[in-house]
């Protein structure tokens, strides 16, 4: 028994245990009843004591106390200071007890005694010579404390040491009951408590053996203990579990699971249930006669199989109606979310119930009824929300919603809903049509939800992956004919979020066949044509169609935003780049993504990536820059797109947020290329910035386009040692590097070579084309490179040269040139008669360069020293009216001091025509602010 | 007052050496003076290099090394009394905290001591460039007194000017030397120097500028920290003189109810000031502006004068 309190000591608690008796006859509810078998049915679990919070806070409160009481009693200060210390937190811990119940009167009094006696000490003097340096510290300190906490509890214990025999007497009551665990006071209302669960487990012990006995016994045992149910409730609860096991799980024979499963059957409903229950089955067994002894001892023996249990759902001579099996069904259905509850046998005899029903012929309305349920008990079947279905459920839940779907499309005369009262549905044939309680649509968005979670947790490098990913176009399937049922049938909402489903399956498709078709839409005869498109629809047609709708119709945000983002990837990605643009500016999604939750924010990431390639594949290498540079300049690329944990912040979330996290994963067939989108990063960064460097080589205050891109530069720079490039940032980098001197050959074989097209290049759907415009645009971009570094060592240039240097056409160098020109990048003329590009060298040199650098440096330091002299100046100006104003005028000088800034400039002009002008400007500038201090005093 | 001292053509010649031998870019070199005190002038006679010594031989002792080696000139009779040190310069950078601490324990011991700038740079270009410098007095005190703050600064009066004082070179050699040398011209076949007339000049001003660039952003930073200094004494300057007001209305007050004043409290207690920016490093680089400032200006009115021969050159050829 005392197995049962590792804390406490146990002669106490068994005397009042004792004391208690009577009690658990008197209340023994149902209540009182679960816990004992819950005890009961894992002893090997035997610390777990249930206790009230308060109980145990007290208890633990009541344990410091007796070490600090002991501890005063050998005048062991430093442990006494020690032990307070942790009162003191442990009682802090109890707050919310205490708030409840007031503070405890054990606690006051130890407070009370604690200060007295400490006093009493501190008086001593010649004891506190006696005592060691530690206690002596540990006294002083403690007296100190105990002092300052006092306060907070000034008037309990005032009133404590009014009347200290009562409180004592209180105390001691206390104490001898709860010295232990000090729970007896609350004992009589409660119920719960430690001790009232001790005395139920000898009972339940004796019941044990007893449970088995009728077990094994035979049906008119049984009968006996229908006698002892009305009578006792402890007897019935035993013999109800031993029957239960025999009456419908075969599989749970074991005596544990037998009260494991009891304990949450505590509800008087579900006893009432039981029995109901029972005497069918008591029926069906007296059909069955001498049978059913044996039947019933093998059954629990072994864990027969369910199968042989199927036809004994109903009574052999039962009629079987509607009426019986929606009272099956909803017996059934009672069970469903409880603690113990076999799931999987539950499935089962909803697919026997569907068996039987079918076989009867009850009509479609109790089917659909039947096959709701079987669909929820499947989804149901993993409590926890992380884990994913086994593939055999998975199976079983695409084919029963198909069924499902299968029963609707053929009896147009079911009508299924959430808004169906359970009581106003009618599942029986009639005159009348159908009318069922549930959502389809519920269902299949949770298939659907089911199938993004079997993905995430598989493998996507296995086999298996493909297998699943199989599944897919089951899903699809599904969805497409909800879709057609809901077109039809559904409201305007339900259809917007099966619509939405269907665009989540669709938008990250690349539509081949589309494509195919668009190609060799010329060379193909017209009637293949035909034959194609009959094929279905385009994807984009469909998406259009889809989305239009939810624009029209949506009136949830969240919704029409996915819609539009999913349109815009769709579209991104089969190239359609002003379309896809278009929509995302107009949909000023960028303003307010940042208010949507996290899983639309990853679609939104995933859109912009998709927008910023397929601007770079169309040649628009500033969009796909400014696009992709949000999620590039992160450097969690990975992680905004969903598609992996970073590492590197382990401490910072928790399990919790992990879990979290790891949910909103997306797919591994939907994810988006991390080393082309950082390729294609790169490559239009590297366009944009190396003829921006040469263009700004001096310029004291160039900015960076991409901080990524240098960041890589200056990696490759650290290398001590430069092989030929390995990696595809390595082969930016060199390229990047031949840009800048305007070798454009060698920056071309460094992107575009086999190691670098098979990596990245040939994952393009149109890589020929791609390819094509990543040259011309190296060639554009080295020319002008070419031009900003080398125009200072040219008087003029021959245009002709410039074009067969990067093997442009005459026409492209001349407007490159022509643009360069208008934007002032490059000072120079064109010359038309000889088709040269005289250079006009108003650039500054790069020693003008530094001396205007030098200027401005010196600016700042003439800036700088105005304002040391600034604040003398104020302090001089503080200085003559010091007694009257002092801070203020301070104040206005720190404020005065930028004006000031701007007014060098001018005095900078002045200054130049009379040298003594500085200072005079500067006398005049004393007065004067003087003066306009005192107006303003 | 600054009577020119004598150095010999050995000395120059092996200062140059040393540079050609061991310095590259801009590295310094440095060595030992050594010479003699003769009727109140200084006599430099010969010179020894520092050795360059990488910072992982700790062992390496240094002064172990000048005595060896003074020891050891003494023995083959040459003037082994130190008086001073030399030190090459990039591009007329060598105003520095380490120059300044080095010469001052240099003068603090041996009063005539001076530090010879060989500007390898400027020699390359055509003329030999060999300055001496010394501590002022005034700034030798200050060094003694190890006292940078603003107003040590201030009463001592000390501008960047003052800080180093310029001692003219004499070079002189001995007769033989003399004879020898112009036995050398007879014999140089390289008579003209094409450096002197070279008129590119972007080069040397680029990096020049760099440097004075450099310093001025020093010098930026310098005043940066002496502004705030300055506006932290003043707020609190302000709140010192608040609390005193406070402390005199309420001591007023208290003399009418006829109480005691309160107690003299120690205010400057209360009102640390800020730790002063030493002003040395300012000093330093306002005396290196204008060391660069002057080298510019020398260079570019050279070149200029360079500019208008040549243009004048070219005027009357055509």
């Amino acid at each position: 028994m005392s197995r049962f309190f590792a804390t406490g000591s146990d002669s106490e608690s068994e005397e009042s245990s004792s004391a208690d008796e009577i009690t658990p006859k008197a209340t023994g509810t149902t209540f009182n009843k679960q816990q004992a078998l819950l005890l009961s049915d894992d002893e090997e679990d035997t610390k777990r004591v249930v206790r009230s919070a308060k109980d145990k806070r007290f208890e633990e409160l009541t344990n410091i106390i007796k070490t600090i009481r002991n501890a005063m009693k050998i005048r062991d200060m430093s442990k006494c200071l020690e032990e307070f210390e942790q009162l003191c937190r442990a009682f802090l811990k109890s707050k919310t007890i205490v708030d409840k119940e007031g503070v405890p009167q054990f606690y006051v009094r130890l407070l009370a005694d604690l200060e007295d006696y400490l006093n009493q000490l501190w008086e001593d003097k010649e004891g506190k010579k006696k005592m060691n340096k530690n206690n002596a510290k540990a006294l002083s300190t403690l007296r100190q404390k105990i002092r300052k906490y006092n306060k907070d509890f000034e008037t309990e214990i005032t009133s404590y040491k009014e009347n200290p025999e009562q409180s004592a007497e209180e105390e001691e009551k206390d104490d001898a009951g709860s010295a232990s665990s000090s729970e007896s006071d609350d004992d009589d209302d409660d119920g719960v408590t430690a001790k009232s669960l001790l005395k139920k487990k000898p009972q339940e012990e004796e019941k044990a053996p007893e449970a088995n006995k009728f077990l094994k016994g035979a049906a008119d045992e049984e009968s006996e203990s229908e006698d002892d149910e009305e009578s006792e409730d402890w007897g019935s609860d035993s013999v109800d579990s031993g029957s239960e096991s025999e009456d419908n799980e075969g599989a749970a024979a074991s005596l544990a699971v037998v009260f494991l499963k009891k304990a949450q059957d505590g509800e008087k409903q579900t006893d009432r249930r039981k029995k109901h229950k029972k005497k069918e089955r008591l029926e069906e067994e007296a059909d069955e006669e001498g049978d059913g002894e044996e039947g019933g001892w093998e059954k629990v023996k072994g864990g027969v199989p369910l199968v042989k249990e199927k036809p004994k759902m109903f009574a052999k001579g039962t009629e079987i109606n509607s009426a019986v099996v929606i009272k099956k069904l909803s017996e059934i259905l009672q069970a469903r979310g409880k603690k113990g509850t076999d799931r999987a046998a539950q499935i089962e005899l909803f697919h026997a119930l569907a068996g039987i029903s079918n076989e009867n012929n009850l009509g479609e309305g109790i089917l659909v009824k039947i096959k709701f349920n079987i669909v929820s008990s499947l989804y149901d079947y993993n409590p926890n929300l992380a884990a994913f279905m086994k593939p055999e459920m998975w199976k079983k839940c695409l084919e029963c919603i198909d069924e499902l779907l299968d029963i609707l499309f053929n009896n147009n005369n079911i009508f299924i809903g959430e808004n169906i009262a359970e009581d106003s549905e009618n599942l029986a044939i009639s005159d009348q049509p159908f009318r069922v309680r549930g959502c389809i649509l519920t269902l299949v968005e949770r298939m659907d939800e089911e199938f993004t979670k079997v993905m995430q947790n598989t493998d996507p490098h296995s086999q298996e992956y493909v297998d699943n990913l199989k599944d897919e176009g089951r899903v699809c399937g599904i969805i497409d004919r909800l879709l057609q049922y809901l077109e039809s049938k559904g409201s305007t909402e339900e259809v917007c979020r099966v619509f939405l489903r269907r665009i989540m399956h669709t938008y990250y498709k690349f539509d081949y066949k589309a494509h195919r078709r668009s190609l060799g839409l010329q060379g193909e005869t017209k009637s293949e044509q035909d034959q194609e498109e009959s094929e279905g629809e385009d994807s984009a047609v469909i998406m259009d169609r889809l989305c239009k709708f939810i624009y029209a119709k949506d009136r949830t945000d969240r919704i029409r935003t996915c819609a539009i983002l999913c349109h815009i990837y769709h579209h991104a990605l089969h190239s359609r780049w002003f379309q896809a643009r278009d929509l995302m500016l107009m949909s000023h999604l960028q303003d307010n993504i940042q208010h949507a939750d996290p899983p639309v924010q990853i679609l939104y990431n995933r859109t912009m990536v998709q927008l910023g390639i397929c601007a770079f594949r169309q040649g628009m290498i500033k969009d796909a820059h400014n696009a992709l540079l949000d999620i590039q300049s992160s450097g969690r690329a990975k992680e905004l797109l969903g598609q992996g944990l970073l590492m590197r912040n382990m401490q910072e979330r928790n399990a919790e947020q992990e879990k979290i996290e790891k949910r909103r994963q997306v797919p591994f067939h939907m994810h988006i290329n991390l080393e082309l989108l950082e390729c294609v990063y790169l490559v239009s960064a590297m366009l944009l910035e190396i003829p921006y460097m040469a263009a700004h080589e001096f310029d004291a205050r160039r900015r960076m386009i991409s901080k990524q891109f240098h960041h890589q530069l200056r990696v490759g720079e650290r290398q001590p040692l430069l092989g030929p490039p390995e990696s595809m940032r390595e082969h930016v980098v060199a390229a990047s590097k031949a840009m800048k001197m305007g070798d454009w050959k060698t920056c071309h074989s460094f992107i575009i070579n086999e190691k670098m097209n098979s990596k990245v290049w040939d994952l393009f759907p149109e890589a020929q084309r791609v390819q094509e415009m990543l040259v011309r645009k190296i060639q554009e971009e080295s020319l002008r490179t070419y031009l900003f570094t080398y125009s200072s060592v040219y008087d003029s240039i021959s245009m002709k040269t410039l074009s067969e240097m990067f093997e442009l056409d005459l026409p492209t160098v001349h407007s490159i040139i022509s643009k360069m020109i208008i934007n002032e990048e490059l000072m120079a003329s064109l010359d038309q008669p000889t088709q040269t590009v005289v250079m006009h060298r108003t650039e500054p040199t790069s020693l003008q360069n530094m001396a205007l650098q030098l200027a401005e440096k010196l600016g700042g330091l003439v800036e700088n020293n105005e304002r040391v002299f600034d604040l003398k100046q104020g302090v001089y100006g503080g200085y003559f009216n010091r007694d009257q104003k002092g801070g203020y005028q301070q104040k206005q000088s720190y404020q005065r001091a930028p004006d000031q800034r701007g007014g060098y400039q001018q005095r900078q002009g002045y200054q130049r025509d009379h040298k003594g002008g500085y200072q005079q400007k500067q006398n005049y500038q004393r007065g004067g602010y003087r003066t306009q201090n005192q107006s303003s005093y | 007052e600054n009577l020119p001292f004598f150095i010999t053509c050995l000395v120059v010649l092996k200062i140059i050496k040393h540079y050609q031998e061991e310095g590259q870019g801009s590295e310094v070199v440095q060595g030992v003076l050594l010479g003699l005190v003769v009727e109140d002038r200084l006599e430099i006679t010969n010179c020894f290099p520092f050795p360059q010594h990488t910072e992982d031989d700790v062992d390496f002792d240094e002064v172990q090394y000048q005595m060896e080696m003074m020891r050891s000139l003494r023995h083959v009779n040459i003037d082994h009394l130190h008086v001073g040190w030399y030190q090459s310069t990039y591009y007329g950078s060598f105003v520095s905290r380490a120059l300044l601490d080095s010469q001052f324990s240099y003068q603090h011991a041996i009063e005539e001591s001076v530090v010879l700038i060989y500007d390898p740079i400027k020699t390359a270009q055509g003329s030999l460039c060999l300055k001496a410098y010394r501590l002022t007095p005034k700034l030798m005190e200050i060094c003694k007194e190890k006292d940078f703050s603003p107003e040590a600064l201030k009463k001592a009066c000390i501008g960047y000017e003052h800080m180093l004082e310029e001692v003219p070179i004499v070079i002189k050699n001995s007769h033989l030397i003399n004879v020898l040398l112009l036995d050398l011209q007879e014999k140089s076949t390289v008579a003209d120097k094409p450096e002197l007339l070279n008129l590119s000049s972007s080069n040397h001003l680029e990096k020049s500028l760099q440097l004075l660039m450099d310093r001025v952003d020093g010098m930026s930073q310098e005043i940066v920290k002496y502004n705030t200094y300055c506006r932290n004494l003043t707020k609190q300057q302000q709140q010192k003189q608040q609390y005193l007001q406070r402390r005199q209305q309420e001591n007023t007050q208290r003399q009418s109810r006829g109480e005691p004043p309160l107690p003299e409290e120690d205010i400057n207690k209360m009102f640390k000031p800020p730790q002063a920016p030493p002003r040395m490093d300012t000093l330093l680089i306002a005396g290196q502006v204008n060391n660069y400032c002057q080298n510019i200006k020398a260079f570019t009115s050279q070149n200029l004068g360079k500019l208008f021969m040549a243009e004048a050159l070219q005027g009357h050829s055509s």
